[in-house]
């Protein structure tokens, strides 16, 4: 491509930028610029003039009122990230102080109270247990006796905190007496984790939370890639999209270009470890290379060039430090560059791995404090820009040290004003191989590499949110190329079009500067939609609102030429991960404007897409049917309530079926048995001395957790006290040997077994006998876990605290439904008052405990009665869960 | 209270501003029109501190709907150019300057010149430095609307000429207006910037009235002083100005030389390679081999015909005289990791014969040599080439498989 023979005039200035600025609502309309001798007429007898900005350009117009639902959302629900009021202090007087200067404040000690409810074993676990005896809880007074010299009342001090909640933000507020003398007592030794590293940990990652609620930058480069269908091919692209709850999962899903695009078969999926930040793509001989960034892991696949072949993953990188880019290479294939948040730049080729071209912790050109990196390729495939908050540098990959050339500052050379800083770098190789497209939050920018520093074009987008998201549509030779912009928060979608193109052979082939061209355009957002939409039941409304409204994550587009008639689709990712679309269809180029053309537009209010009018029913129709389909396809997806008001719940008809609970018809052989051998000792009038009629033994223990080689007393020490042990360790240490210890247990469970099974069979003599037989087998678990007097050899065996590093559980199990638990429902299902708290017991132990080893010893019987449905009812990332009651 | 007054004042302008910001994103200029009448009052109560008061973006918003309101009008525009320039002293420059540029671009030239005059003579109290920097710009696009009377007179002259009529009174015309185009187009040109246009006509006066010195002087400065950006146009025009001197080979080369190290991809690279190619030396032949292999790197190269017959040409003359081959082992051995799938994938074999059988031809020689006759680019070019009974394909597939050792010592 030739350099043009002459560029706008411009000043050039050195060093940090001068111009004082910040967001300027309307600072990109009504400017020319610059104006160029050039254009068609340079024989003519006056010289014709082009202006940098405000040349027409194409025009292109909205083919519905809305952006419109590509696929169905995902039957899994969507847990919203947080909000400002989730962790901001709300009150007032703090209202007050964030109107002066003092900025947002986060509720600190809201969090951190959450913290102490949520997971009490983390933050109190072994002096919680340890104290234990120590704390009253009742209402009443204490009264005299043994315990009252080591005993405190903490009901005071309960109503204390909470007064204190009550009289919160209140400036004449004073500190409890007692609360400032037993804070002061315990401050010190009464939390698990020292008070002051956990809160500097919660307060570091409030301030993470805020500063991505602020500007998230995980983002930018987006989410959303649109794999174009061949040239000539039949018009099926792929989209290529995060999904699922977590958005772990990657989709490859075929479309259709129709008036409307439609998902066809049921996409290549591919489950991925982590929410998925980053989905770009480029095209290399034909096949297309997709890179998927998520925080600590960098994929990529390989989708060959006809449609309906399967994409194969290709490799996976894992890095140390979050990665904050990665770019594919539009030069060769399995090519990609990934930069992560420690400052260090790579080049990763398929074939010969990882090259770091660069590590520098410091921003390139003046101090910033961004961890931010962003990379891309160059006209030269061994070429890569760097870019950070500040600049961008390219550097050959053969001598990184050596030879590198800087491309952007933020300083005068550019104009910047002051406080601007990069926001996302593209290469723009598909319009021209040596232009660039900077964005900042306050200006769009165009270089050419052969001219760097300077920009070709600037112009200040106006955007409310800096654009994240950036996509190119080259246009023919001779025509402008299609520039559209995206912000996260705000959805905003603008579209801009740019020229770099010869003016023809007839004045000398030479070709202009870079110019932009028409006025930019505002797209619909995805929330836009929300007027349109009939009304709906107040509570769904907003629940269809708050999914609406979800940030972007992601921007992609495609032209589509389809003999005279030109349009353009753009799809837009969600947080939520809903994918929109919208047409634009190309008018042809109206010098003298129609004079009603405003009208063409709909103002905001109307509603036509389900008012499908006569001008083209059918576009609109489909577009209502779209939206009708995908309301009723989230509906059904939410009548499964949400997830923070989804108490996990055991369904009783499953627990115990029906036929358990009527009782076999015919009894089983067992049954026969155990009748006749009622019957037998009751005739007799004798006892049964055992109920266990044969081959059940008691299981053998399970493996204490120790490491092997017996470790150092201090770390069995701290390991116990981890897990929670720490009292039995040290009865441990003060007695037996483990081994003897062991063997008297076993004796001792035995012992109390066998004491139990005699009780339990005389209180339970009405119920049904298979029902009985269970029970008595659950009844063992219980107690022996939940009673602190007792060793807690189960504690052992089945259930570690949730805590225990030890124990990776899958996924944490819900508590049992307190209504299934309560003792009414359990009367209904003619289990004796002594058992009921037995049987709650049990099922909060197996709530609790990992899925291996699942049955707590000698539950041949309860197998048939407790569902294995782990997985079912394992609701996976659920922030806050609840703690699962532990039956008292 | 007043203070609530205020308030809800501004609260209302911002609520217009995003009406009509939205409005003028939609292309919806009458509504836009109709929502700055509104915003207008704003002017009167500006208590803003922002640094885009009101009043600059009535002009801004203003200005953008009289261009494309389908019933607007010239006369119209300036008259609201007229009221903007009143409106605020800071701006005024700006402001004419625009009103300039929309003037030129409608092929207003005259008006645009008395406008640049009338902004000239202004002045008002100490001019800032950005003022400055516009008036320097006003006084600029002067010089270049005088220097375009000028060319225009000097044609009418040297058509009258050709008639062996000469007339005094065009010709002292058209010296006063190089006088006058020349002081404001030399003054601009001493500041950092981009300059292209008024170099280029200031270049172009000074070469007319015979002063080579001061126009070599003028583009060397422009080309050479680091505090212009590094303009590859700068270097151009200098070559431009050399070859038009008559200029030795050696200050050319020197010149391009100097183009190739700041740009190696600009299109000049092509005649600077074949004067290379062409000389007797041989560092200059080698540089010439560094320039076209270097040019070809970049991915606008790609499908340049001119540059790969460039470049076969010299591997060719290389390779049949056997001298130097160490050459291209310097140059493939940075490269030899890379192109083969850049360059020589057989997917571009198979696009690069559909489209453009030369550019194939060029590359598959040079694949050939490089690569060995084994390689995909080669061997589907040539397969194809000799099914399609193509002589010359037939001739490039005996060359390569002669000169096949040649890619063991270069890839060795």
């Amino acid at each position: 491509m030739e350099f043009p023979a002459a560029l706008f005039p411009s000043y050039f200035g050195a060093g940090p930028p001068r111009e004082e600025g910040g967001p300027a609502p309307v600072a990109g309309w009504g400017e020319h610029g610059q104006v160029l001798e050039g254009g068609p007429g340079r024989r003519q007898a006056q010289p014709a003039f082009v202006p940098r900005r405000g040349a027409t350009g194409e025009r292109w117009e909205a083919a519905d009122a809305a952006a419109v639902p590509v696929l169905l959302p995902s039957a899994g629900c969507w847990i919203p990230s947080p909000a400002p009021q989730d962790i901001l202090y709300r009150s007032g007087l703090c209202k007050k102080l964030r109107a002066g200067k003092s900025g947002a404040t986060l509720d600190f000690a809201r969090q951190l109270g959450h913290f102490f409810v949520d997971h009490p074993e983390d933050a109190f676990g072994s002096l919680g247990q340890l104290l234990h005896k120590n704390f009253y809880l009742g209402n009443s007074k204490l009264k005299v006796t043994v315990s009252r010299n080591s005993t405190i009342r903490m009901t005071a001090l309960v109503e204390d905190i909470d007064r204190l909640e009550a009289r919160r933000g209140c400036p004449r507020q004073h500190l409890a007496s007692r609360l400032r003398w037993f804070s002061h007592l315990c401050r010190d030794w009464l939390f698990e984790v020292p008070l002051g590293l956990l809160a500097d940990c919660l307060h570091e990652e409030l301030m993470q939370q805020w500063s991505n609620l602020l500007f998230d930058d995980s983002l930018t480069g987006g989410a959303l890639a649109w794999l174009p269908p061949e040239d000539g091919g039949t018009p099926v692209g792929c989209l290529v999209h995060p999904g699922g709850q977590a958005m772990n999962h990657l989709y490859f899903q075929d479309v259709v270009l129709e008036e409307l695009p439609r998902a066809r078969r049921s996409p290549a999926q591919f489950e991925l470890s982590g929410r998925v930040r980053q989905v770009a793509a480029a095209r290399v001989d034909g096949e297309d290379f997709v890179g998927v960034r998520s925080d600590y892991h960098c994929g990529v696949w390989r989708v060959p060039g006809r449609t309906g072949a399967a994409p194969t993953p290709l490799q996976v990188i894992r890095t140390d430090v979050p990665a904050s880019c990665l770019t594919v290479s539009p030069h060769l294939p399995g090519e990609l560059s990934v930069c992560t948040q420690s400052g260090t730049v790579y080049l990763w080729s398929v074939g010969t791995g990882l090259q770091q071209l660069r590590h520098d912790p410091q921003t390139m050109f003046f101090r910033d404090r961004s961890p931010w990196r962003w990379s891309d390729f160059t006209a030269h495939p061994r070429v890569l820009s760097c870019a950070d908050r500040t600049g961008l540098q390219c550097l050959d990959a053969r001598a990184p040290k050596k030879c590198h050339f800087d491309l952007f500052k933020v300083g005068e050379e550019a104009g910047c004003q002051q406080g601007e800083r990069v926001v996302l770098p593209m290469y723009l190789g598909r319009a021209h191989p040596s232009q660039y497209l900077v964005t900042t939050q306050f200006s769009v920018y165009v270089l050419d590499e052969r001219l760097p520093l300077v920009p070709v074009l600037k112009w200040a987008h106006m955007m409310k949110a800096p654009p994240l998201f950036a996509h190119l549509m080259p246009g023919n030779p001779g025509r402008s190329h299609q520039v559209l912009l995206g912000a996260s928060r705000t959805q905003e979608l603008v579209l801009l079009q740019y020229r770099a193109s010869f003016w023809g052979v007839s004045s000398g082939g030479s070709q202009s500067a870079c110019q932009l061209a028409g006025t930019p355009q505002k797209l619909h957002s995805i929330a836009g939609c929300l007027q349109h939409l009939p009304t709906q039941l107040p509570h769904r409304q907003h629940l269809v609102q708050q999914r609406l409204e979800a940030p972007a994550a992601g921007l992609a587009a495609t032209l589509q030429e389809d003999g005279p008639h030109k349009s353009m689709l753009v799809f837009q990712l969600s947080e939520a991960g809903d994918v929109f679309c919208q047409r634009l269809t190309h008018k042809a180029a109206q010098p003298p404007a129609p004079p009603l053309r405003d009208e063409a537009t709909p103002a905001p209010g109307s509603s036509p897409l389900f008012e499908a009018p006569a001008s083209s029913p059918q576009g609109l129709g489909t577009a209502a049917l779209r939206y009708r389909r995908w309301l009723r396809a989230l509906s059904r997806a939410r009548r499964e309530p949400p997830w923070h008001t989804w108490h996990p719940s055991l369904s009783q008809r499953r627990l115990f079926t029906r036929r358990d609970l009527q009782g076999p018809a015919v009894p089983s052989s067992l049954q026969r048995q155990m009748r006749q051998r009622l019957h037998q000792a009751m005739q007799q009038g004798g006892r049964i001395q055992r109920w266990e009629t044969s081959a059940v033994q008691p299981p053998p223990l399970p493996q204490t957790m120790e490491p092997a080689g017996g470790p150092d007393p201090l770390s069995t020490r701290l390991t116990a006290a981890w897990a929670g042990d720490w009292e039995q360790w040290w009865e441990e240490r003060t007695s037996f040997s483990v081994a003897q210890r062991q063997r008297a247990l076993r004796e001792r469970r035995r012992r109390q077994k066998r004491a139990r099974g005699r009780r339990s069979l005389s209180a339970s003599f009405t119920s049904s006998l298979t029902y009985q037989s269970e029970l008595s087998e659950l009844s063992d678990a219980g107690p022996s876990l939940l009673s602190p007097g007792r060793p807690p050899i189960l504690s052992q065996e089945g259930s570690p605290p949730a805590g225990s590093p030890a124990v990776h559980s899958p996924a944490p199990s819900p508590a049992p439904d307190e209504a299934l638990l309560s003792s009414q429902s359990l009367r209904c299902r003619g289990i004796p008052k002594e058992r009921r708290k037995t049987l709650r017991d049990y099922l909060s132990v197996w709530a609790e405990g990992p899925p291996e080893p699942p049955e707590p010893p000698g539950s041949q019987a309860s197998q048939l009665c407790i569902p294995s449905s782990q997985s079912q009812l394992s609701s996976a990332s659920q922030p806050r869960r609840k703690r699962p009651r532990m039956g008292f | 209270s007043s203070h609530e007054h205020k308030l809800n004042f501004r609260k209302s302008k911002e609520a217009c501003l995003s009406y009509i910001q939205d409005a003028l994103l939609q292309k919806q200029w009458k509504r836009a029109a109709e929502f700055l009448t509104c915003y207008v009052e704003s002017l009167e109560k500006d208590y803003s501190r922002e640094h885009v008061g009101p009043s600059e973006m009535i002009w801004r918003i203003g200005t953008e709907i009289l261009w494309h309101h389908s019933q607007s009008s010239m006369k119209e525009f300036n008259c609201f150019m007229e009221q903007m320039k009143t409106l605020g002293v800071k701006r005024y420059l700006k402001v004419c300057l625009e009103h300039v540029f929309h003037l030129l671009c409608n092929g207003q030239i005259d008006e645009a010149y008395q406008n640049l005059s009338l902004a000239e003579s202004w002045r008002f109290g100490e001019q800032t430095a950005i003022q400055d920097k516009e008036m320097k710009l006003i006084e600029a696009y002067r010089g270049l609307l005088d220097y375009y009377s000028w060319s225009k007179q000097k044609n009418i002259l040297l058509e009258n000429g050709e008639d062996g009529f000469s007339d005094l009174a065009v010709e002292q015309e058209m010296h006063s207006y190089f006088r006058k185009a020349a002081v404001n187009l030399k003054e601009i040109i001493k500041i950092p910037g981009v300059w292209d246009v008024f170099v280029k006509c200031y270049v172009d006066l000074l070469e007319f009235y015979g002063d080579h010195n001061e126009a070599r002087q003028v583009l060397n400065e422009y080309a050479y002083n680091s505090k212009f950006p590094a303009n590859p146009n700068a270097h151009v025009y200098l070559y431009q100005f050399l070859k038009r001197q008559g200029e030795s080979k050696k200050s050319l080369i020197s010149a391009l030389k100097i183009l190739h190290d700041i740009v190696p991809s600009h299109e000049l690279m092509i005649d600077f390679n074949t004067m290379l190619q062409k000389s007797k030396k041989r560092k200059k032949r080698r540089l010439g081999l560094e320039v076209i292999f270097a040019a070809l790197d970049y991915a606008g190269w790609k499908e340049n015909a001119k540059a790969w017959s460039c470049l076969a040409r010299q591997v060719k003359q290389i390779v049949i005289s056997e001298k130097h081959l160490d050459w291209i082992k310097q140059e493939w051995n940075s490269r030899k990791d890379w192109w083969p799938a850049f360059h020589f994938s057989r997917y571009l074999a198979k696009r690069n014969w559909q489209e453009n059988k030369s550019l194939s031809y060029e590359k598959a020689l040079v694949a050939g040599i490089l690569l060995g006759k084994d390689c995909k680019y080669f061997k589907y070019v040539s397969h194809q080439g000799c099914k399609a009974q193509l002589k010359r394909f037939r001739m490039l597939k005996k060359f390569v498989n002669r000169h096949n050792p040649v890619y063991l010592r270069i890839s060795g």
